[in-house]
């Protein structure tokens, strides 16, 4: 767990310093006093990248190139993780040491799960919001997935480039990258296979204990690499449709996980209610994983959910939620609270400050 | 009120000292002042030595290394050097360390860069036509690609790989892996490469 806090220029906080009390912590305010920049600013420095934003620049201040963002983490053992932003790189250090990598430098740190209201967008949104949710699961689980994934964007953009720069398309340059497409998307489809395989059963459970009636929930990865996840064989029997579309037609960056309730498309045909519990079953899904997956369990970053939902699905949250999570919820307004959260710390946030109330 | 600044001359310099690669505008400043305070020996020592490079230094157009007009280019000119295997890197400065593992004594060929379309180079600004030229006049039997781990790095590779496929009795291997991504091959310690060198895989 998150044990303290350090800000500096990042987003509204010019410099904050922050102890961060066990179990469950509430950080309450108006909008844009900083509650969420303060999940956010805990979600990059355990992670290393932002659930809102797609670039970490735009975490800096205005003016200001630069943001550091430091903390200690309390588990088996208690390790000082800083991450420091600037235009020209960053730096990451454990304890003092700097880290070469962001592999070892993940390696000391806890796993992490966002909730928001936007996770509605998994069930109604387009494919790539489903893959950011796996891209973030998969990233933290398995090593080697961040550095695959890297390379397969990167080749990703040079072939797409490629195939739309010429009249005629340099086929030898196009399928230098083939080749480092279909070496990172075997590395990407096995570990997206291998986690929804282990997610389903959770997030499939989850959703009948979530609805009080019986709502069968079925979760599937359909991936887009072709057979046996041969993408340099698809793609080249693909070459006449490239040629014409002029952007690479197969491969992970196309790959879907297919929601269903009672056998029909959740995104089409289940209620906004049902589609609220399917994302909200997902989410505890992935909470219960890392539970399974590491001996420290995951810290959960809870950004203004609370308010919204309504009382059975926020006691389902509370239900299956992991107890020894460390939660760190941000909400607009307390008059949800019941005596269920008599031990939670409560932090007030306003113009950028923090105060602990209780 | 006029500003006053320096004389014509070193402002001059100064200009020209800021071009160099990591030089920046102080630096190039407080270089130019030292040599104009105590540098007289330097300063002429030091224009010599860039007239020389000006009129001696030339890429060796076999190789790509670094090569004198006087002289021409120490490896491809040396005797004792196995002529069956070329080894291609990215830049002539990955050649020295390779040099320095004492691991590998056969030909070189730099290509002058790598494959990187988003940076508009594309395999006709790099030395490849000089390479196929070597290959098909030579007596290579293996090429050795030593390019570094990274996207473009691999690329390239792949891009050699497909187009060594014209020589059939040319057998095509790559390093192992353990390069650096991204720094080439001088970020290398010695003792990676020869570890490199030696585990080198067949290329398919
Ligand atoms: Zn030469």
């Amino acid at each position: 767990m998150l044990r303290s806090l350090l800000l500096s220029r990042f987003r509204c906080f010019d410099s904050l310093r922050l102890e961060i009390p066990q179990g469950v912590v509430l950080f309450h305010g108006s909008n844009a006093q900083g509650k969420t920049s303060l999940l956010e600013a805990a979600c990059i420095l355990l992670r290393l990248q932002s659930p809102r934003a797609t670039a970490l620049g735009e975490c800096a201040q205005f003016s200001q190139n630069t943001f550091g963002i430091a903390g200690s983490l309390e588990g088996k053992e208690t390790n000082s993780l800083r991450f420091h932003y600037a235009e020209n790189g960053r730096k990451l250090s454990v304890d003092g040491e700097s880290q070469r990598s962001a592999t070892d430098y993940l390696r000391h740190s806890a796993l992490v799960v966002w909730m928001s209201n936007e996770d509605l967008s998994l069930v109604r949104g387009s494919g790539e919001q489903r893959r950011r949710f796996l891209d973030f699961m998969a990233s933290q689980l398995f090593p080697g997935y961040r550095e695959a994934l890297k390379s397969y964007e990167k080749a990703l953009r040079s072939r797409n480039f490629l195939l739309k720069r010429d009249a005629r398309p340099p086929w030898p340059q196009i399928d230098a990258y083939t080749h480092i497409l279909d070496e990172n998307a075997r590395i990407l489809t096995q570990c997206r296979r291998l986690l929804v395989e282990s997610l389903a059963p959770l997030a499939e459970r989850g959703q009948k204990e979530i609805a009080s009636s019986e709502e069968n929930l079925h979760i599937t990865y359909e991936s887009a690499s072709g057979d046996n996840d041969d993408l340099f064989t698809t793609l080249n029997a693909r070459r006449d449709e490239e040629l014409r579309r002029r952007v690479t037609v197969s491969g992970p960056h196309r790959d879907d996980l297919l929601l269903s309730l009672n056998d029909k498309p959740a995104a089409k045909f289940a209620s906004e209610g049902q589609q609220r519990t399917v994302a909200l079953a997902l989410k505890l899904g992935q909470a219960n994983l890392f539970l399974q997956s590491r001996p420290e369990p995951p810290v959960i970053l809870i950004d203004d959910i609370f308010g919204e939902l309504d009382p059975d699905r926020r006691n389902a949250l509370m239900a299956y939620w992991p107890l020894a999570s460390q939660k760190l919820i941000a909400t607009t307004h307390l008059d949800w609270l019941d005596d269920r959260f008599a031990d939670a710390a409560r932090m007030r946030v306003s113009q950028a400050r923090v105060e602990r109330e209780s | 009120m006029a500003s006053i600044d320096y004389p014509i001359p070193v402002r001059h310099l100064i200009t020209l000292l800021k071009q160099l690669p990591g030089i920046g505008p102080k630096s190039a400043e407080r270089i130019a002042v030292w040599l104009v305070q105590h540098g007289t020996d330097t300063g002429i020592g030091l224009s010599h030595a860039l007239a020389a490079i000006a009129e001696d230094i030339i890429e060796c157009r076999v190789c790509g290394f670094f090569a004198t007009q006087a002289e021409g280019c120490a490896i491809c000119h040396s005797s004792a050097r196995e002529n069956d295997v070329l080894c291609i890197v990215e830049q002539p400065t990955d050649i020295l360390p390779l040099e320095r593992s004492g691991a590998f004594r056969g030909h070189y060929h730099s290509l002058r860069g790598r494959i990187s379309p988003l940076d508009n180079i594309g395999p006709d600004d790099l030395r490849i036509d000089e390479l196929t030229l070597r290959l098909t006049k030579g007596s290579f039997q293996e090429v050795i690609l030593a390019l570094s781990s990274d996207v473009e790095g691999e690329a390239t590779a792949h891009f050699l790989v497909d187009l060594l496929s014209a020589f059939p009795r040319i057998k095509v291997s790559r390093l192992a892996q353990g390069l650096p991504a991204g720094g080439g091959l001088h970020s290398a310690d010695e003792l990676t490469l020869l570890r490199a060198l030696q585990g080198r895989v067949t290329a398919s």
